[in-house]
């Protein structure tokens, strides 16, 4: 039964990761990569890793996810992915080199240890294997340096969070609508300031800023009156 | 004899069997459950709002919940023409099997003599307790998402954002509250947890941690005064807006399902499960109803603030989520793995 299991989990573990890759909407890549993490946390229960399983769904599913989907819902989810910029080539040849030298390495680690083991029964487990008692236990005393070293590794990064937030200090007075996506709605966000739509459209990296003289002058006219008025 | 399944060891004590007529039962009881939840709802709303509530329907109006749903079942089933077929029809049901799921964990009673057999009053007892109810958590939050997003309606859409954005901040703070439950328990089993209330309820000692656990529930369950999603002023109706009949009645089950599962978890976790006060020890066969009892507390308790509060802004709820809560659910963590510990 555990045999079934493993095969149908795998299976869809492999389909979804081949539709991250494979699929052309945005959304759709999501959702298989949600599949994909799913299987992954049902693997790891036939492993008798419970708490690593749960992790899995509540941290990557339940966190990381829900922010992909929401940034993917909200400015992608076209049939076709703009483009935006095309692989140059010697980013075609970097990402070659790396995807072989992982391949090298899977292969190593497959054939040096994986295959010999496949006729074996396996480590014999405890009775308190994967729960979170034991985790804890060793996370707190056998890596206990690993464990500090990534809390700090998230503390800086969320403190790094935090101080970019703050850098951009609200919106002045004469910043008005320049972010040509809105169009006449008054959206009081300058542009090129790293909002969710300019992250995602590569917008001020790869197209240059408009000349706010020139361009969507006529729509964002009114709105700018209106906003003056209410002040 | 024990379950051989293939998944890690969730402690079943009973043969297989039993465990199949265990899960019917308790599913059973789930659903029983909520149109008992759905008259209540309406009956004590009536009577805060100074009316009789309905009442027309069987004595008392009683029959109105299942009048309700051959009404729901047996309508048209209806798409509208921008929705994306698969994602539509898998949404909601997504929505009933996450609640489901989480209701297994909710513990009735304690191990008991049933013809002969050893079975647990329990769908499962995990070691990973409640952390299984938030994995559950996550996937229903996919059955939201999917089922605005795929209506192709502007409002679905908004509605289903407005829920993203509402289940990822209140999610933590719900999980920061139980650990002051799981620091003074010394485990994370649902029925362990309970056992070690014997002496006192953890309502006294980790009140902060059930306030704050209950303010983050209200948001979890999108219950008013949270209920932003399907605030029908502003967005008509929420993520479920484009759904009718038989997919929006598996939506509404849903619902009222995590309403019911969340009391069940707030009984096991804070008000001591199937024990009574005053060391009074009442037969086994009591301890359900007892648990259902405290369980109906709660849902009372839902409704009461839904007649009560109005609806927050949604600035108001994401600061309420972030700048309060998670602070103090942190602290009351922290305070007790301290007291625990000296």
């Amino acid at each position: 039964m555990t045999f079934l299991f493993f095969f149908i989990f795998a299976g869809f573990a492999l389909a979804g990761a081949a539709g991250v890759v494979v699929l052309r909407n945005p959304f759709y890549c999501v959702l298989s990569l949600v599949v994909h993490l799913i299987s992954l946390a049902l693997l790891f229960l036939l492993l008798e890793a419970q708490f690593v399983a749960v992790a899995q769904i509540v941290v990557y599913a339940g966190a990381v996810m829900v922010l992909y989907v929401f940034v993917v819902a909200y400015v992608g989810g076209g049939d076709k992915p703009d483009q935006l910029w095309s692989a140059s080539p010697r980013q075609k040849a970097l990402a070659i080199g790396f995807g072989s030298l992982i391949f090298i390495e899977l292969a190593i680690a497959i054939l040096g240890t994986a295959l010999s083991s496949l006729g074996t029964e396996g480590a014999t487990l405890s009775a308190t294997y994967g729960t979170p008692a034991e985790i804890g236990q060793l996370l707190l005393t056998d890596y206990l340096l690993a464990f500090e070293l990534a809390s700090m590794l998230l503390l800086v990064a969320a403190i790094g969070a935090v101080a970019l937030a703050g850098r951009r200090g609200g919106i002045a007075e004469d910043e008005g609508n320049l972010s040509p996506r809105h169009g006449v709605v008054h959206t009081p966000s300058p542009a090129a300031t790293g909002s969710m739509a300019e992250g995602v459209s590569g917008y001020g990296v790869t197209t240059p800023l408009p000349d706010p003289q020139l361009e969507g002058r006529e729509l964002q006219q009114p709105a700018r009156t209106a906003a003056e008025d209410d002040r | 004899m024990n379950l051989n399944v293939p998944f890690a060891l969730v402690g079943y004590i009973e043969p297989w069997w039993m465990v199949i007529i265990k899960s019917v039962v308790f599913a059973f009881i789930g659903l029983q459950l909520v149109p008992v939840v759905l008259m209540m709802e309406r009956k004590i709303l009536g009577r805060f709002q100074n009316r009789y509530g309905p009442n027309r329907v069987g004595l008392y109006g009683v029959m109105t919940p299942i009048a309700d749903i051959i009404k729901l079942l047996s309508k048209e089933p209806f798409r509208p023409k921008t929705a994306i077929g698969w994602l539509f029809e898998l949404a909601p049901i997504l929505s009933i099997t996450a609640a489901f799921g989480a209701l297994a964990l909710v513990p009735y009673g304690p191990v008991v003599d049933i013809f002969g057999t050893a079975t647990g009053l329990y769908g499962i007892d995990v070691s990973i307790g409640p952390l299984y109810v938030f994995a559950f958590g996550a996937i229903s939050f996919y059955s939201v998402m999917l089922g605005g997003w795929a209506s192709g309606s502007k409002y679905s859409f908004l509605g289903s954002m407005r829920a993203a954005a509402q289940l990822i901040s209140y999610e933590v703070p719900q999980g920061m509250a139980l650990i002051g439950v799981v620091i003074t328990a010394q485990t994370l089993s649902l029925t362990g947890i309970v056992e070690a209330q014997q002496g006192m309820w953890y309502i006294v000692p980790q009140f902060f941690g059930f306030v704050v656990f209950m303010v983050a529930s209200f948001a979890e369950t999108n219950r008013p005064p949270f209920d932003l999603m399907e605030a029908d002023a502003e967005l008509t109706g929420g993520y479920n807006t484009e759904f009718g009949g038989s997919k929006f009645t598996l939506y509404f089950f849903a619902e009222y399902l995590n309403m019911i599962v969340v009391s069940g978890i707030a009984t096991a976790l804070f008000l001591g499960g199937w024990l009574l006060p005053f060391g009074i020890h009442p037969p086994n066969w009591v301890a359900p109803f007892i648990v259902i009892a405290k369980m109906l507390a709660f849902v009372t308790f839902f409704i009461w603030i839904r007649a009560t509060l109005p609806r927050l802004r949604y600035d108001q709820l994401m600061s309420l989520g972030w700048k309060v809560l998670l602070p103090l659910a942190t602290l009351n963590a922290l305070i007790t793995a301290i007291i625990v510990v000296a």
